[in-house]
């Protein structure tokens, strides 16, 4: 073996060495890079995933806020007495030894057509067709005041006078209610549904005398105009045209909730959503809770 | 490629319009409302001639006074009203209507036709929908003009609320008078509104519970005459009284059957009283009940099948419920306290009674399976309650603190309107008469 060959196999022993070096010092590096990623990408998952656990949910949040705000709280005012003033009222008395009583003629009713309409006497509110243009309205004369607030659930409270504990009390006032929404835009009209129903409620007085409180539910089709004023008539659905056309009950029962329209618009709804009030079905009325039923 | 790009237009715009929304209507719930009376407008009727304007102002008078008695009315201040009223052949200014609130309005017209007749005429009007809601037309003598107004009346309230009116009716009462150790009872009659008062006996005896019959024309009450107290009929049409039955002992608490021909009543021997019933047309006697305990104050149902009454069978005074037939009786009250003189609505779908509890007396009201009971009156002594002939009203009596008398008053089923009857002095014991025909 020469000296040239032996010169020769040293710098490849060297060179050997000083690349099993280098080999050591690229992997541990790269293992050292490769668990910086690991870590890195661990705990960025990780912070998200405590932001996504703390996140409230939004929809009961808002469920709750409406039905805090426009609920309507009962109220108990004390039904004044009512005493005529006797002195002034007092008829006075005859004293008949033999009684006699005055039996009047048999009466007959009959019916008196309406009055031929003249062409003075036009009214002044129009039946109008559904609204499909927005139109702006003159409010009605400032002389019609609203009803003063009252005790909504009044008849329950004074339908039991008395004052024994042992029966649920109805002077307490009820906690806030949620109202069931429709469909998947619930969450999106609940705001609407509340403050309509608030509203008509101040004007709505229904005839709560009836022996069958189911008599008096009544569905309507409503039609509003963007200033919230009624757009047309206000029409009978559901079934409840033909049945107040049999019963007297239904049909005094749609004319008190026709009249809660027409007395409380124009309504105060957010124009901005015009479209999701345009069409108020069913307008639904409903007194079986007021009658305790 | 022109046309590829026109075709995925198209799908798109077909996508977009199968996702968006269906044209949007709002589902409203109302379950509570604001109980208000309802505002009315009610002109003084107009006089076709200058001698009918007080007929005229009469009758529309007496309108308003019954609507407002009811409480569901608001009859409003004839001053504020803007529109004036010439006839009621031509359509009213519905919107002078409107500023003042009114939400019904009654027009009507008098005249004394050439045979001496009264002719009424009236039309009620919807104020927002601005229509007609009836138009009827009365022919009568003038003097039995307030029965014109009571009638139209009750047209008025029955189209509004939708049940029968209770104005042209009468009450049958006890007239009390004179200090409290000697009161003077008489029997005696009124107007549903407290006109026409008439005294049926003089008070020489003591008379007590009377009680009309379906057609109005007959009162059978309980007499002391002669110091036997017994049932008697009154025939209001003749003025003839007689005694039912000639019984050896007392009978009290009668009471009329829906038909009229029987008469329901107690019937006291050895100190215990039971139900008995008399055929007014055989005058044939049927004891309903065979207990030793006290049975008293029945009363038939509106169907004749079931009766009420009142017994102590039980160990206390109750409200008991049997066949017409006397059988199957059983009780139905079980609140707190006694409970006694029920009757049975004429709608059939409650029964009132007197409540007595924590040392009150109270008009309260159940159903027929003694469910659903309300207290309806909070006075210191109310008891002994009648109904209107629509089942809406009930008059009691009330006994006031200190010996200062009775007095009648009356109250709305739900509890609400709860106010004194105009009665010449003390007055107790009401009994409401049907609709007269």
């Amino acid at each position: 073996m020469s000296q040239s060959q032996n010169r020769k196999r040293t710098r490849i022993s060297a060179a050997s060495l000083a690349g099993d070096r280098r080999s050591r010092l690229g992997l541990l590096g790269s293992v050292m890079l490769h668990g910086l990623v690991v870590a890195t990408t661990f705990f960025s998952w990780q912070h998200s995933l405590e932001i996504a656990d703390q996140s409230p949910p939004v929809v009961p949040v808002d469920l709750v806020t409406i039905a805090d705000k426009t609920n309507i709280a009962p109220e108990v005012q004390q039904q004044p007495k009512i005493e005529p003033k006797l002195d002034a009222q007092t008829p006075e008395l005859k004293s008949v030894p033999v009684p006699k009583v005055e039996m009047p003629p048999q009466q007959k009713a009959e019916v008196v057509p309406p009055p031929p309409k003249q062409a003075s006497s036009e009214p002044l509110v129009k039946a109008k067709p559904a609204p499909v243009q927005p139109q702006m309205r003159p409010k009605p004369p400032a002389a019609e005041k609203k009803p003063a607030k009252f005790d909504v659930n009044s008849v329950l409270a004074l339908l039991n006078k008395q004052q024994d504990q042992s029966t649920s009390s109805v002077h307490g006032k009820t906690g806030p209610q949620t109202h069931k929404g429709v469909g998947d835009q619930s969450a999106m009209t609940m705001d609407l549904v509340d403050a309509l129903r608030n509203q008509v409620a101040q004007c709505w007085s229904p005839p709560v005398g009836a022996p069958n409180a189911a008599d008096l539910v009544v569905d309507f089709d409503l039609f509003l105009n963007p200033d919230g004023s009624v757009a047309q008539p206000p029409q009978l659905t559901g079934g409840s045209q033909a049945r107040a056309s049999v019963s007297p009950y239904t049909r005094a029962a749609a004319e008190a909730a026709r009249r809660a329209i027409y007395e409380c618009a124009p309504y105060k709804l957010p124009a901005n959503r015009y479209a999701q009030w345009r069409e108020i079905n069913p307008f639904h009325f409903d007194p079986r809770q007021m009658m305790g039923q | 490629m022109k046309t590829f790009a026109l075709a995925c237009a198209a799908a798109v715009a077909i996508l977009l319009g199968a996702v968006a929304p269906a044209a949007a209507q709002l589902h409203v719930d109302v379950t509570q409302g604001n109980i208000q009376p309802l505002p009315i407008a009610i002109p003084d009727f107009v006089g076709t001639q200058p001698s009918d304007a007080a007929a005229a102002a009469n009758i529309a008078s007496v309108v308003r006074a019954d609507l407002e008695r009811s409480g569901l009315f608001k009859p409003l201040d004839p001053k504020s009203f803007i529109d004036q009223i010439k006839s009621i052949d031509s359509p009213p200014q519905f919107q002078d209507w409107r500023i003042i609130n009114a939400q019904a309005l009654v027009t009507g017209q008098v005249a004394i036709q050439p045979d001496g007749r009264l002719r009424v005429d009236f039309r009620l009007w919807d104020v927002y929908g601005q229509t007609q809601m009836l138009g009827l037309q009365y022919f009568t003598t003038p003097e039995v003009w307030r029965r014109v107004a009571h009638i139209i009346s009750d047209a008025i309230y029955q189209r509004i609320t939708g049940e029968k009116g209770y104005f042209d009716t009468r009450i049958v009462f006890i007239s009390e008078t004179g200090p409290a150790l000697h009161r003077v009872k008489r029997l005696a009659v009124m107007d549903e509104d407290g006109a026409n008062p008439i005294f049926l006996t003089n008070g020489s005896y003591m008379v007590l519970t009377p009680r009309f019959n379906p057609t109005a024309q007959m009162i059978a009450y309980m007499s002391y005459y002669g110091n036997r107290p017994r049932v008697y009929l009154f025939d209001l049409e003749t003025g003839r009284q007689q005694m039912l039955g000639n019984f050896p002992n007392m009978t009290f608490s009668p009471r009329f059957s829906p038909d009229g021909n029987k008469v329901i009543m107690s019937l006291e021997k050895d100190g215990n009283s039971d139900i008995y019933v008399m055929d007014l047309r055989n005058h044939a006697l049927t004891r309903l009940t065979y207990n030793p305990a006290i049975d008293t104050s029945p009363c038939f149902s509106p169907d004749g099948k079931q009766i009420t009454f009142e017994s102590d069978r039980g160990g206390s005074q109750q409200v008991y419920v049997m066949n017409a037939d006397g059988s199957d009786a059983h009780r139905i009250s079980f609140g707190a306290g006694r409970a006694g003189t029920p009757v049975w609505s004429p709608r059939g779908d409650l029964i009132a009674f007197t409540k007595i509890a924590g040392g009150a007396f109270r008009v309260a009201v159940m159903h027929p399976d003694g469910s659903g009971e309300r207290v309806i009156t909070d006075g210191w002594q109310d008891e002994g309650p009648t109904w209107a002939p629509n089942g809406r009203v009930l008059m009691f009596t009330r006994t006031l603190r200190n010996g200062k008398g009775d007095q009648i008053w009356s109250v709305d089923v739900t509890g609400r309107n709860e106010r004194r009857v105009v009665t010449p002095g003390n007055a107790s014991d009401p009994a409401w008469s049907p609709l007269i025909q």
